[in-house]
């Protein structure tokens, strides 16, 4: 294995098993920040293989995170813990490939606001469905405790991230960027540009729809307005930009940033965090367009 | 039944037509995708509440208010972030996602200093209320009020962007950016003055919208997603579309729901647009071929 | 001489610093202060802090004999009950608070009934209603509602029977607790022999009911069941009013019992049934009219009938156990369950997860005030019939 991607590769794994430990050094409050950490670093870092790398971005990706919750809360009881994870990703999944297919030949703007329009519609089908069934909410009896869900998210954090690395230094990676950075030009050397980016955007489905799967098994509940919530697409590109949206250990920085201040300032006024990070984005995309990780990275070559 | 739908549809349509034409005015004119734009709106819902609470003035003079307000608040946005990113390579590059941010960030902070000075409390005030009935339709006096201010001002625009020097200055550099330079049109003063009218309008439609509803910190973001639809179905940077975009949605969204039932309005309107998005994304009222 | 004068002194510093030793009660609770919930948070939060100040008004509340000061430690959750359940195993595992009181609605609540399991920490619920709740393991949760949709849907349907009604439209948002009261309707209903002559189901972004309403209008129904939130309770009102829609007897789930509500409408609303379970007129409860004026002289506007309502019952109730049996939580557990509590709203009685003491009502709009007027046995004023 080439040692620019071990390094981080090996780098990562001691900090999941680092990690791994907190359950039994510390409480269940701390425990639940590792659990949102997780999230957000499981789904961020999905994310970046469709909009980071291959600069389709999405503002749809909750659709993801939603379908395999309700694929949980449908399943729930009905098949095992494990089975019901790999059911909500291949769902996430094949719905990525489904829909990748026609919307992926839209691009710039045009495929943002799709992504969220795609996303809304998802959301308003599931609720009609839900609301013909006659079901009003539903409630997941005797999920796995925190220390379990605790150690499912972080494996997903952890799998989010080596993909992301893999991906990066690979061939595929680098055809990503081509498409990025010139989708003609790419295709004009041989990168088979629609495969590319139905992959990558497939591959960014299904861990975010395991992700789903875990997060209704935290709260116990499934209600389509909130498993679909546009607000968890945006704090996803939120935590991505301002972390730094170019390298896979970015994203690492705007999580933690944004998780760690939300703590600092749940007693306080809680409309303050919402606008220090509107301020925070604001800057980082007018003054530091590589994010907080972008800008370190340049920060430490200039005094080296 | 059939007159009293479309009178609702003609009102729904021409709210969503003027606050579309300001999105496509800023969109066409910089390539900024503001999904601030229902915050502006609803900052102009804000100016109309205390107004008429606090001073006892009727929405209609608290409108120039509004629009000088959100206006300025336009010009100071400007000013201190996209004066100075627009001469930036890295942000011009990938403008309409990195505008998208900035925006986003945008639409953040307003709402929720608004939420902390107001508290996120729904709020209305009750307004020329009384029933005018006519051609078997009843309607109160603030929703004609509503189709009156917002119809004439879309109608004006669309003659405006026609007609005067500066409209059709602006409508030059909608169309050709680098071109209109070459023949003098002042770019930066046309930015600054598309970015007053825009955000103006966004607010000129929250006073109007106040009238008839509920207000609230968070109110602005499904005007914001309407006002992206309909610029999607008339074309972006397409001022005629806006207009024409506008009255389709409102009557999809009136009769749909007429034929399919309320439930169905989401869908239909999301269904639409990606309709559009993905078969004809230059718009329904654009030109032949897809700009990007 | 001086020995007196020295034992005095003592003495007073004694009492003195016995009285400022008394540590405060530390009470925890989140609420969402922001997001898509935010406009009902104010309810609560109301309610929650009158308590406060009544109890330390009064010296402070009473635990093993002491009186100590209340405080309350409160967070905001944004509407997302993943957010709750971490603030309240913040609140338990970190803060340490004495006390817990509840967070705002349904899938809240359920979200942190794990938690109080866990770890074994008793907490009055309030602003939650669901057929669901009824499963939920008996132990370290309770709910004081009485408005269960399964047993709405029984009583109003015979409600709208006894007063000759055959006909009904019924319009219901697609949110969870309408749509669950809208399946138990349609049963009960039908098992009265009344016909739903109209029936829409519209999402929560709706902003123009001009088609649905006409639809009910053509449809001319003897009573009109609006399965409604606060939200479009108040766009049905005004559009119904706007098309002439003037039904004989009309019904409102959530919204009526909201303040701005009342405001906004004042004498329109004479007539108007929706769901709920206290008056201040009821004069079988000895403290509910003092609530009501303490509740307006306080905040200037008459408290919510259901979400305010509730909440200080909780906090009655808490208050009622700690008094009894200190903070012990296993105590407080046994006491809260087998216990019968007064309460602005009667008596309280729980068996498993549920208030069995007090009776699904409906509640009627009559100048100015909200009457309870079903069942019979409960009423405070009669209800006043189709038009």
């Amino acid at each position: 294995m080439r040692l620019d991607l071990g390094v981080p590769l090996g780098g990562v794994t001691l900090a999941t098993i680092a990690a791994a430990v907190l359950p039994f050094v510390s409480n269940d409050y701390i425990v639940g920040i590792g659990f949102t950490l997780s999230t957000w670093i499981a789904l961020t870092e999905a994310w970046l293989l469709i909009s980071g790398m291959a600069g389709y971005v999405s503002l749809g990706h909750v659709a993801f995170v939603g379908i395999g919750a309700y694929v949980a809360a449908l399943s729930w009881q009905l098949l095992p813990v494990w089975l019901i994870l790999l059911a909500a990703g291949a769902a996430a999944g094949t719905l990525a490939l489904l829909v990748g297919y026609p919307c992926l030949r839209v691009r710039g703007p045009y495929f943002v606001i799709l992504t969220f329009g795609l996303s809304e519609l998802l959301k308003f089908i599931v609720v009609n469905i839900e609301a013909a069934l006659s079901v009003s909410g539903r409630v997941l009896f005797g999920a796995p405790d925190l220390h379990d869900l605790f150690y499912m998210m972080l494996s997903l954090a952890w799998a989010s991230l080596c993909v992301a690395l893999i991906i990066r230094r690979s061939r595929f990676g680098a055809g990503l960027r081509a498409i990025r950075e010139n989708e003609e030009a790419a295709e004009t050397i041989g990168i088979a540009a629609p495969w590319f980016k139905l992959t990558a955007f497939a591959l960014s489905a299904i861990i975010p729809g395991m992700v789903g799967a875990l997060i209704t098994m935290r709260t116990s509940y499934f209600d389509p307005l909130d498993s679909f919530s546009p607000r968890t697409s945006l704090l996803i590109i939120t935590m991505a930009v301002i972390g730094g949206s170019d390298k896979p250990l970015g994203p690492l920085l705007g999580v933690g940033f944004l998780v760690l201040l939300q703590e600092l300032l749940w007693a306080n006024l809680p409309q303050l965090y919402m606008i220090i990070v509107g301020l925070l984005l604001i800057a980082v995309v007018v003054w530091v367009p590589d994010g907080i990780f972008g800008g370190l990275q340049r920060l430490l070559a200039r005094s080296a | 039944m059939s007159f009293q739908l479309l009178l609702a549809a003609l009102i729904a349509g021409s709210i969503y037509a003027l606050v579309a034409l300001g999105l496509n005015l800023i969109y066409g004119t910089m390539r900024l995708l503001n999904v601030a734009h229902g915050e502006f709106l609803m900052i102009g819902a804000y100016v109309a509440y205390w107004g008429i609470n606090l001073w006892k003035i009727s929405p209609l003079l608290a409108a120039p208010a509004a629009i000088v307000l959100t206006a300025a608040l336009g010009v100071l946005l400007y000013y201190s972030i996209f004066r100075r990113a627009m001469t930036s390579r890295a942000f011009v590059e990938r403008i309409e996602a990195n505008s998208l941010l900035v925006f986003f960030g945008v639409s953040v902070i307003l709402q929720n200093v608004t939420a902390l000075l107001f508290t996120a409390d729904l709020r209305g005030y009750r307004y020329e209320e009384e029933l005018i009935s006519f051609g078997g339709a009843s309607l109160p006096v603030n929703k004609i009020m509503v189709l009156i201010i917002a119809g004439s001002v879309c109608i004006a625009s669309v003659i405006f962007f026609a007609r005067s020097t500066l409209g059709l200055a602006i409508k030059a550099l909608i169309q050709q950016r680098e071109a209109a330079a070459i023949v003098g049109i002042p770019i930066a003063r046309v930015n600054l003055i598309s970015f007053c009218i825009g955000f103006g309008m966004a607010g000129l439609a929250g006073v109007l919208v106040s009238m008839t509803e509920q207000i609230s910190p968070f109110m602005g973001f499904p005007f914001t997603v309407t006002a992206f639809v309909v610029i999607i179905l008339g074309g972006l940077g397409n001022v005629l579309g806006s207009l024409l975009g506008g009255l389709l949605l409102g009557v999809l969204e009136t009769f749909g729901v007429a034929f399919t039932g309320p439930g169905y309005r989401s869908i239909m309107i999301y269904g639409v647009f990606i309709a559009v998005l993905l078969l004809r994304p230059q718009g329904l009222f654009g030109p032949g071929r897809a700009r990007t | 001489m001086r020995k007196i004068a020295t034992l005095a002194a003592v003495l007073g510093l004694a009492l003195t610093s016995a009285a400022k030793a008394a540590d405060p009660v530390r009470i925890g609770y989140s609420l969402p202060l922001t997001g898509v919930f935010a406009a009902a948070a104010p309810s609560q939060k109301n309610a929650y802090e009158m308590w406060r100040d009544q109890v330390n008004a009064n010296g402070g509340l009473n635990v093993n004999g002491t009186k100590r000061p209340v405080e309350l430690v409160m967070f905001d959750d944004q509407s997302d009950p993943s957010q709750a359940v971490k603030i309240y195993e913040k609140l338990i595992t970190q803060d340490k608070v004495d006390l817990l009181l509840a967070p705002w609605g349904t899938l809240h609540h359920v979200a942190i009934a794990p938690v109080l399991e866990r770890y074994k920490f008793p907490m009055v619920g309030d602003t939650a209603a669901s057929v669901t709740l009824r499963q939920m393991k008996p132990g370290y949760i309770w709910f004081p509602t009485s408005a269960w949709p399964d047993e709405m849907g029984k009583q109003l349907p015979l409600m709208l029977k006894e007063q000759g009604i055959k006909t009904v439209s019924l319009t219901t948002i697609q949110y969870p607790f309408s749509l669950e009261v809208k399946k138990y309707f349609l049963e009960g209903l039908k098992a009265n022999g009344i016909e739903v002559v109209s029936e829409s189901d519209y999402p929560a972004d709706i902003r123009d009911m001009t088609a649905m309403i006409s639809s009910v209008k053509q449809a001319n129904p003897d009573a009109e069941l609006s399965l409604s939130m606060p939200g479009d309770s108040v766009l049905y009102t005004k559009q119904a009013h706007e098309l002439g829609l003037k039904p004989k007897m009309q019904f409102m789930l959530v919204g009526p019992g909201v303040a701005f509500f009342q405001k906004m409408f004042g004498d329109q609303l004479n007539g108007l049934v929706t769901m709920g379970h206290w008056s201040p007129s009821q004069k079988k409860w000895p403290e509910a009219k003092p609530f009501y004026d303490a509740y307006v002289a306080k905040y200037n506007e008459p408290p919510d009938y259901l979400d305010t309502v509730l909440s200080y019952m909780a906090c009655q109730i808490l208050e009622q156990a700690v008094g009894k049996v200190g903070l012990d939580k296993e105590k407080l557990r046994q006491t809260i369950a087998s216990d019968t509590f007064q309460t602005i709203d009667g008596p309280v009685k729980f068996e498993g997860v549920v208030n069995v003491s007090t009776p699904t009502m409906f509640l009627q709009y009559q100048n100015g005030v909200f009457e309870i007027v079903w069942p019979k046995s409960e009423a405070t004023a009669q209800l006043i019939g189709p038009k």
